[in-house]
Formats: structure tokens, sequence, C-alpha cells
């Protein structure tokens, strides 16, 4: 009962908090362009893999007709997973630029509403406004992420030629975990500078420079993987040069190339992971992601929980 | 029985060199209407903040019905109703709904009940399906202080609470704020610099100037020594001398 009565604002908040970003446009479009995309993946996954099935079954035609020997169906040496593999670049471009926005939001909308103060004289602590904040997102990031999976689920159950087997379903029920996981990142980035920002602009710019950097400098630093490259969900993949500087960088640069460190984790479940590729980080790409999402969730958490209440908006 | 409602002890708050607020010693009883008179810069507002637990003093104590600002911030909380200056609420949701989420945030047990109460007590039912974006400022006033009353608290702090209204608005405020502290008892710290406002709202006075109090006293002694409203501004205006001399 004490419990329940400690909760209860936190409840409310989480709700609201839900309710207004559901009513901003910003998050409304960058996540149903998020969710167009993942249908988009898995229509190219799907037309891909019926066109080269298709090429093959005329070509066994042909084959056969001429008496010679039919080679196996390319379409099945490969894993149905791979048809997925578009979806890790739309989640490290599209779908991290929507969690920022979501995150920001979260504070944003509270602040532009002017409503802190009046927050900010209720019967429950910094904390609980923090811990709402951080929930809440966790509730929208794991809404875009569901969806996505009903998609992609949707895809494999209508497509008779790709049994998943259940280590199959456990890969892909894993890929959406780290999905998660790795749009939380990026969430929480959005929250932490949304509380700790005098301006919206500011609060908005910092954490997508930090994408920005993720994404696409780091790996050029770690990787030798130029911008254009990084976009490609196989040739992001590529072998580092064999030099020392990359050696060093990678090694040392490489736990906090979080993009790469998605990537490498998709490759490996979703089974398109190259096999000459060597992660030449110091630590592994999951603790990677579990240390920053832990690590950016508890400063972020703490931003909201210390923000000033006595301002009703960002700061003119 | 301690009959003070707010009890502040050398309350001080400073941002780097400048002391917004000075040594504040000031109490303020059960069912009084205080006006707190100052000039735009004085340390009303910051004075108001440290009081609803939303800014920390520097130094000193600060009481509301006996609980720390500080130290028991929730339990000060539950005393405590807040009208900010501009009152801003959620302006996508209707009033109803805003209500219902101030109510239900301040423990208030059966708030559509609670809601309806508080908005027959202000006479103005018919904004509650309205959404709160498209209220003129005293309706949206009205609504700011329909939130901070929900809970029933001992005491209401508001900040320029006239701040910006029309003439009528002011009246229907002021009005609403002598009905609230004579039907609920609900003690009243108000911020103002204007001087009309006090005379006829508020049972006793406090001047700050550049963070110091410079006098306390009821209205009732303040009339009998000085007379009229225009008495009240002489006064006003020579504990401040400061101000005094920038109006000159």
């Amino acid at each position: 009962m004490g419990n329940a009565a400690a909760n209860a604002p936190i409840r409310l908040l989480v709700a609201q908090s839900l309710s207004t970003i559901a009513r901003e446009r910003t998050v409304a479009l960058l996540a149903l362009l998020f969710l167009v995309l993942v249908v988009v993946a898995a229509y190219l996954g799907w037309s891909a893999t019926s066109t080269v099935n298709a090429i093959y079954l005329r070509s066994v035609d042909y084959m056969t007709a001429q008496g010679q020997t039919i080679p196996s169906n390319p379409v099945l040496d490969t894993s149905p997973l791979a048809l997925l593999r578009n979806m890790a670049t739309y989640v490290s471009l599209i779908g991290a630029l929507a969690a920022i926005v979501v995150g920001h939001q979260l504070i944003a909308s509270d602040r532009k509403a002017g409503t802190m103060p009046l927050l900010g004289t209720r019967p429950m602590r910094g904390i609980d406004l923090g811990t709402a904040k951080a929930l809440a997102l966790v509730i929208a990031i794991a809404a875009l992420v569901a969806f996505a999976a009903f998609i992609n689920t949707a895809t494999f159950l209508v497509l008779p030629e790709f049994r998943l087997d259940g280590a199959g379903w456990t890969k892909l029920a894993a890929f959406y975990a780290t999905s998660g996981l790795y749009l939380l990142v990026f969430g929480f980035l959005g929250m932490w500078f949304g509380a700790a920002a005098k301006s919206e602009t500011v609060g908005l710019l910092i954490p997508v420079t930090v994408w920005l950097t993720l994404t696409f400098v780091l790996p050029q630093i770690t990787s030798n993987i130029n911008p254009v490259a990084a976009l490609n969900p196989v040739s992001a993949l590529a072998d580092a040069p064999a030099s020392a500087f990359f050696q060093v960088t990678g090694w040392a640069l490489g736990p906090f190339s979080l993009a790469e460190a998605y990537r490498v984790i998709s490759a490996q479940l979703l089974d398109f992971m190259p096999p000459t590729y060597v992660d030449r980080a110091a630590i592994p790409a999951a603790a990677s992601l579990l240390i920053a999402a832990a690590g950016v969730g508890t400063i972020a958490t703490r931003a909201v929980a210390r923000m000033d209440m006595t301002k009703g908006d960002y700061d003119a | 029985m301690n009959t003070y409602v707010v009890e502040t002890r050398q309350l001080t708050k400073r941002y780097g060199e400048h002391a917004a607020v000075k040594n504040l010693s000031l109490n303020v009883e059960r069912g009084e209407v205080f006006g707190f008179l100052g000039h735009n810069g004085a340390g009303k507002t910051t004075t108001i903040h440290m009081l609803t637990t939303l800014l920390k003093p520097t130094s000193g104590t600060a009481l509301v019905c006996g609980k720390s600002v500080t130290e028991q911030s929730l339990e000060a909380r539950r005393h405590i109703g807040y009208v900010p200056e501009n009152v801003r609420l959620y302006d996508t949701m209707t009033a109803r709904a805003n209500l219902l989420f101030f109510a239900r945030l301040s423990g208030v047990e059966y708030p559509d009940r609670r809601i309806d109460e508080t908005l027959d007590f202000l006479e103005c039912r018919d904004l509650a399906p309205r959404l709160v974006g498209s209220f003129s400022k005293g309706l949206r006033q009205r609504i700011g202080l329909a939130q901070a009353i929900l809970h029933r608290p001992d005491v209401l702090f508001l900040d320029e609470p006239t701040s910006g209204l029309d003439p009528m608005g002011i009246k229907t405020l002021r009005d609403l704020i002598v009905r609230l502290n004579r039907e609920f008892g609900t003690t009243i710290f108000m911020n103002t610099h204007l001087i009309s406002e006090i005379s006829r709202t508020c049972t006793s006075i406090g001047v700050l100037n550049q963070g110091e109090l410079v006098f306390r006293d009821t209205i009732e002694k303040v009339t009998e020594r000085y007379g009229s409203e225009s008495s009240l501004e002489e006064l006003y205006l020579s504990v401040t001398p400061v101000q005094a001399k920038g109006a000159a």
C-alpha cells in the first residue's frame, strides 16, 4: 500500500508524458517515418529474395531442359534473417533521430508548456519526475520497436520459403532487444539535454551532433569507414586497414563507437557478418551498448531530477 | 499551538556576490491575507520560490505550516498552493484534464468531485471542457487558481496575481481571493507592486526593498496611522528610498 502510494506520482507522470508526446507532430512524423522504413526494409528483403528465387526457378527449368546439373538455390544458402539487414541501417539513422526527438520532447513539452513550477510544488520528489520521464521513454521506444518487430514477424510468416527455427526466432528477438537498447541511448541523450540546456535549440542540437559523431565520425577514425559506407549495412563492416593507427584507435575508441557496436551485434544476430571481420574494440560490442545505455540513462534521470523548477519556460 | 503558517529566520538567497534576499525574518499568521510589496527586482519572487520549495535558500530557515521547506519539502508541499505570475498549463488539454492531472498529483481523493466543487466556487464550471490554449489571460488565471486550491492548501502563494489583467479581471480575481480566505480560511501570501491591491485585499503588509524587509504591520494599524490609500503610497515610497529616487 505504501509503495503504491509512493509510485502514484510516477504512474501519473508517465501517463501524462506519453499522452503529451503523442500529440507532438514532430514526434509523430519521425515515428511514422521510422515505421514506414521498417515496412520498406521488409518489402525490399522480400522483393530481392523473390526476384532471386524467380530467376533461379526459371534457370532450373532451362538447365533441366539442357540436361545440366542444377546448383543449389542461392536464396536457401542465405540466412532468412539477413533479409532484415537494412533494418540495422534504418535503426541507426532514422530510428536514432526519432529516439532523440522523443527523449527531448518528453522534457521540452513540459518546459514549453511552462508547467514546471506547478509540478515542482506538488508532493513528489525530483527523482520521481526523472524516473517517470525515463520510464515514459522506455515505453515509447518499446512501442516503436514492438511495431517494427510485428511487421518483420509478419513478413516471415507470409513468406513460406523462409522458415525460422527456434534459434532464428531467438536471434530475431535479441536483435530487437539490441535495437531498443541502442535507441534508448539516443533517447536518453535527448532527455538529458532537453533538461540541461537553457534553450530548446541547443537541447536538440547537442544530441544530434553526438549522433552524427557516433554514426559517421568515430567509425572513420576506428575502422576507416567513410560516411557513405557507414550507410550501408554490409560495407560498414569492411575490415579496417591493418595499420598500427587503426589497431590503436579501434581498440581504444571502439567501445565509444556505438553505431559500429550496434552494427556488429546486428550482423551477428541477423547472419550477415562478413567472415573475415574482426572486432578490435577493447570490450565486447554488447557491453559497450549496455554501459552506454545505463550510463546515459542515469545521467539523464538525474538531470531531470535536478532541473530548475522555478522556470516556466526556456530562456529567451 | 503555533499560529504561524509562514515563518522565516534570517532567510537569504545569494547568486554569487548578489544577495536577492537578505536575512529575511518574517511571520505570517493563519488566516491572514499578507501582501508582500516591493518594486521589481526587490526579491519578492525569490522569496516565494524559496517558500514554495522551488528554490533552495543559501542560508537561514523557512517553515510552512511548521514544515521546513528544505528538510521536509514533501510535507511542506502538501500545505502549499502556488499560482505563478504567468500561469501556464497544458494548452492542448482541456481545463478539466489539466485539473484532473494536478489534483491526482496532489493526492486529492475524489478528484472529479473536487474539480466540480472548485470550479463552482470560482464560478467557471463552463470552462471545464474547453481547451486551455483558447483561454484569455483572465480565464487562464482562474484555472491557475483552481489548480492551486484543488487540494485545499493551508496557504496560497500568489505571485503578482493581477499582472496583465484588465480592470474587470482584476476585480474578479481580487474578490475570489477574499472569498477564498473567508470561506476556506486559506492564508494568502501575495506578491504585488500595486498598492491599491494591498489596501483592498490584504489584512497585513510587508515591504521588501533590495532583498531586505523594511516594513511589516497590519493594514488596520497602517490605516490608523497613515489614513488613506494615497498615504499608503507615501509610506511605501518612504521605506523604499532607492525606488523613490529611481522614480523621481
